[in-house]
């Protein structure tokens, strides 16, 4: 007797035709048991259990995501959204500095500064993207830590910070973190780098002056 | 609202918020990390070929049209990962040999005598297979794939994953019960 191959039978097994092999299968213990076995088998791979992924394996993945490596695990914007926050920036970053230009007394210790530039001239720059967005992030964490030294400084002297300086510091803070989220969605892009550079320079300068107008806390600011 | 929940992650992700993808991965990840282990045949290809499917799928999270659920969705992203570096690596140790099914990977004479008397589970007959064999397998037996769906996903014939499955069926058929065989021999000696 000449039994169905495995493919006559993994065929009917699936359904298909039986190429005249039913009458056999019908008549041959030997052959219904490898159906079954095969059918058993089927069943078998079907109810393995699903499985853990490995411990920590978010975190893994988490740093490879490029807006996790490039912001810090910071909220993003899409694409569009950032681009024109970046371009609000950058036209309100020129038109600061011309401001200042055009009125150099308008500080608010009443002495001139020099404008900023639109990219960091003082400092040589970056030798990688990936140095460069350690900078912003370093400067961001000073920022944001000069910040709060200032407004505890005020508070504990009865001072207020000037309105002025205070809508300025805020705007510009704006403008740092538009230019941030625009290197979220391009990291690469020299234009948003260089916005994102021009922002913090003009940032850094205003609490600089805002520093000096408090007269005494700049030690605590910037240590 | 479940369903209202996931839609609402899945907006949020699309936005670029890491939480939301976090909360996402958390709800998905035995799902993708089961049907890429069970692809592989290996912990450690597993591990990678996860990560790689849930870094693909929030890069491409924006063209996520909500027209299948999102778990459905990033299971066709993690399957379709690991099918295609499973053949990358096909490629890189010529294993046509795997394909054709003459490889010696799954020969339980060549398994190291402590192993063979372990008692194989299914999945560890799974993990034995050629990579080719258990692709086939596994996607048209658990995964539900026809023949034709397969051959696009595997670059190979209709025909060809019909023979390949029958193959698999067989190898995996004589894995086990020739360790289950020898379990009861060991058990019973």
């Amino acid at each position: 007797m000449v039994h169905p191959s495995i493919e006559t039978l993994c065929e009917l097994l699936d359904g298909g035709p039986a190429a005249g092999a039913g009458e056999h299968i019908a008549a041959c213990p030997d052959c219904q048991g490898e159906m079954e076995r095969l059918r058993n088998l089927r069943a078998e791979l079907r109810e393995l259990p699903p499985l853990d992924p490995p411990a920590g394996q978010w975190e893994q993945i988490e740093a490879r995501l490029p807006i996790a490596q490039a912001r810090g695990g910071r909220l993003s914007w899409s694409r569009p959204v950032a681009l024109r926050a970046a371009a609000v920036a950058a036209v309100f970053v020129i038109g600061l500095g011309l401001g200042r230009l055009i009125l150099p007394g308008a500080s608010e210790n009443g002495t001139s500064q020099p404008v900023a530039g639109l990219v960091v001239a003082d400092q040589p720059p970056p030798a990688s993207l990936a140095d460069a967005m350690a900078d912003v992030r370093r400067l961001g964490s000073e920022y944001d830590l000069a910040l709060r030294n200032l407004e505890r400084a005020a508070e504990q002297q009865g001072a207020t910070v000037p309105t002025l300086s205070q809508q300025r510091l805020a705007s510009l803070e704006a403008l740092v973190e538009a230019s941030r989220t625009a290197l979220a969605a391009d990291p690469t892009d020299p234009t948003l780098n260089s916005y994102l550079f021009a922002a913090i320079e003009e940032r850094d300068a205003m609490m600089r002056q805002l520093t000096a107008a408090q007269g005494t806390s700049s030690d605590v600011l910037w240590r | 609202m479940v369903e209202l929940s996931e839609a609402n992650l899945v907006r949020r992700a699309r936005s670029g918020e890491l939480e939301a993808m976090r909360q996402l991965y958390e709800l998905h990840a035995s799902r993708v990390y089961t049907v890429v282990r069970r692809l592989a045949g290996d912990d450690d290809l597993a591990a990678d070929l996860a990560q790689d499917a849930w870094c693909n799928a929030f890069q491409k999270i924006k063209d996520f049209r909500g027209e299948a659920a999102f778990g459905t969705w990033v299971h066709r992203i993690a399957v379709n990962t690991a099918l295609t570096q499973l053949r990358q690596r096909s490629r890189r140790r010529d294993l046509e040999q795997t394909f054709d099914g003459s490889s010696m990977l799954g020969n339980p004479d060549r398994w190291p005598a402590s192993a063979a008397a372990e008692r194989v589970t299914v999945q560890r007959a799974l993990d034995e297979l050629p990579d080719g064999y258990r692709s086939v397998l596994w996607l048209h037996d658990v995964e539900g794939y026809t023949h034709e769906e397969i051959g696009v996903r595997l670059g190979i014939a209709v025909g060809t994953s019909k023979s390949q499955l029958s193959k698999a069926r067989a190898r995996l058929r004589v894995l086990v019960t020739k360790s289950r065989a020898e379990v009861v021999d060991h058990g019973t000696s």
